[in-house]
C-alpha cells in the first residue's frame, strides 16, 4: 500500500458514485409521488361492515358482481360540497344500471348533520357512516372526498383524492367495468 | 502487542455497549409508549412535515386510534408498521425503512464514515513512521563539529 490515504480518498469517492446511481436509478422524478395516488388500486378492495343512514349495514359484500363507485365524504367540507352536483348527475344517469352501485361513505361528521344534508340534496345511493374513520384508514384515505372505483370482482380499479368532475366518473365506471 | 492495541479494543467494546444499549429492542415498553413511538414514525397523510402523534387532522386522530387497537389486538410494532406501508405505501413513513434500497440510506453514511477514518489513521500511522527529513552529508558534517568543539 504505497499511498493508503490516496486509496481511502478513491474507495469513498466511488462509494458516493454508486450511492448516487443508485438513488438516480431508484427514486422516480417526484420521491412523494406516492402520496399523491393510492397504493391500493390492482389491489383487491379493503372490506368494511358499517352502519347505513336507515339503521341497517352495509358490506363490501353488498356491491360483488357489481361495478362500484366508491365516494368518501362529509358535509362540511367545501370540496365534496363542490363535486356534489357531478356526483348527484352521474348517479342519476346510472342508477338504473344493473351492474352499478354507488356507495357514499361519511368520515368524521354527525349522524344528524348527515342525514339533514342528504334529506336537503336529495341523495339517492347508499350512505354508510364510518364514525371511527375504521374503513377510510383501510382504503387508505388522506382526507375527502376520496373515490374509488371497484370492479365486479372486488378489485380497487382507479383512485383519486380531491373532487371528481362526471367525466373523471365516466372513466372510474369504465375502469371498474374493464376489471370485469 | 497488547499495550498497542488495548486501546483500540477498549474503545471498540464501549462502542459495542453503546450500541447495544440504544439499538436493543425494549421489550418491557407500555402500550401506550408503544404507540406515542409508533405514532412519532407516520406522517400525517393530509398534513405538510406533520407526525400523527403531532397532528390534530382528523385522519391522524383516527390513525392514533387505529394503532391503540391494532397494539389492544396483539400486533407487533413491525406488523402495524408494514399494515400502514401496504395501504398508503413508504411515503407515510416519517423515516426510510431499514430494507431494501433504502437500507442504502443507513448504511452508506456508516460506510463512508469508516473508510474515512480510515483514511486518517492510516495517513497519521504514515506521518509518525516516516521521517519527512532525512539529515544531509552537510548536516551530518555540522553535527560532527557541534559534538566535537562541545
Amino acid at each position: 500500500m504505497k499511498h493508503p490515504a490516496r486509496i481511502a480518498a478513491l474507495a469513498v469517492a466511488l462509494v458516493v458514485i454508486v450511492f448516487g446511481v443508485v438513488l438516480a436509478l431508484n427514486v422516480g422524478s417526484d420521491p412523494q409521488e406516492d402520496a399523491k395516488q393510492s397504493n391500493l388500486v390492482g389491489k383487491a378492495a379493503p372490506s368494511f361492515d358499517l352502519p347505513n343512514l336507515a339503521g341497517g349495514r352495509v358490506t363490501l359484500a353488498d356491491i360483488a358482481g357489481k361495478s362500484a363507485i366508491v365516494n368518501f365524504w362529509n358535509h362540511w367540507c367545501i370540496p365534496c360540497q363542490q363535486e356534489a352536483p357531478a356526483l348527484e348527475s352521474f348517479y342519476a344517469e346510472h342508477k338504473d344500471d344493473p351492474d352499478f352501485a354507488m356507495i357514499g361513505i361519511v368520515r368524521d361528521d354527525t349522524t344528524g348533520d348527515v342525514k339533514a344534508y342528504v334529506k336537503k340534496r336529495g341523495v339517492g345511493w347508499t350512505i354508510a357512516l364510518d364514525p371511527s374513520s375504521v374503513a377510510a384508514l383501510d382504503f387508505g384515505t388522506r382526507g375527502q372526498p376520496e373515490t374509488y372505483a371497484i370492479s365486479p370482482s372486488g378489485v380497487v380499479a382507479a383512485a383519486k383524492y380531491g373532487p371528481m368532475s362526471t367525466t373523471e366518473l365516466e372513466r372510474f365506471l369504465a375502469a371498474a367495468r374493464a376489471n370485469a | 502487542m497488547i499495550k498497542r492495541w488495548g486501546a483500540w479494543i477498549a474503545l471498540a467494546l464501549v462502542v459495542v455497549v453503546a450500541l447495544t444499549v440504544v439499538l436493543w429492542p425494549n421489550g418491557s415498553q407500555s402500550a401506550a409508549a408503544r404507540a406515542h413511538d409508533l405514532e412519532t414514525q407516520f406522517k400525517c397523510p393530509e398534513c405538510e412535515g406533520l407526525s400523527v402523534a403531532d397532528s390534530q387532522a382528523p385522519t391522524s386522530r383516527a390513525i392514533r386510534a387505529d394503532i391503540k387497537r391494532r397494539i389492544k389486538a396483539g400486533q407487533s410494532d413491525g406488523q402495524i408498521r408494514q399494515a400502514y406501508v401496504d395501504t398508503y405505501g413508504e411515503s407515510i413513513l416519517l423515516t426510510p425503512q431499514d430494507s431494501g434500497v433504502s437500507l442504502l440510506v443507513w448504511i452508506l453514511p456508516i460506510v463512508v464514515l469508516a473508510l474515512g477514518a480510515t483514511g486518517i489513521v492510516l495517513v497519521l500511522r504514515r506521518n509518525r513512521d516516516e521521517p519527512h527529513l532525512h539529515a544531509t552529508e552537510a548536516d551530518e558534517r555540522l553535527v560532527e563539529r557541534e559534538h566535537r568543539d562541545g
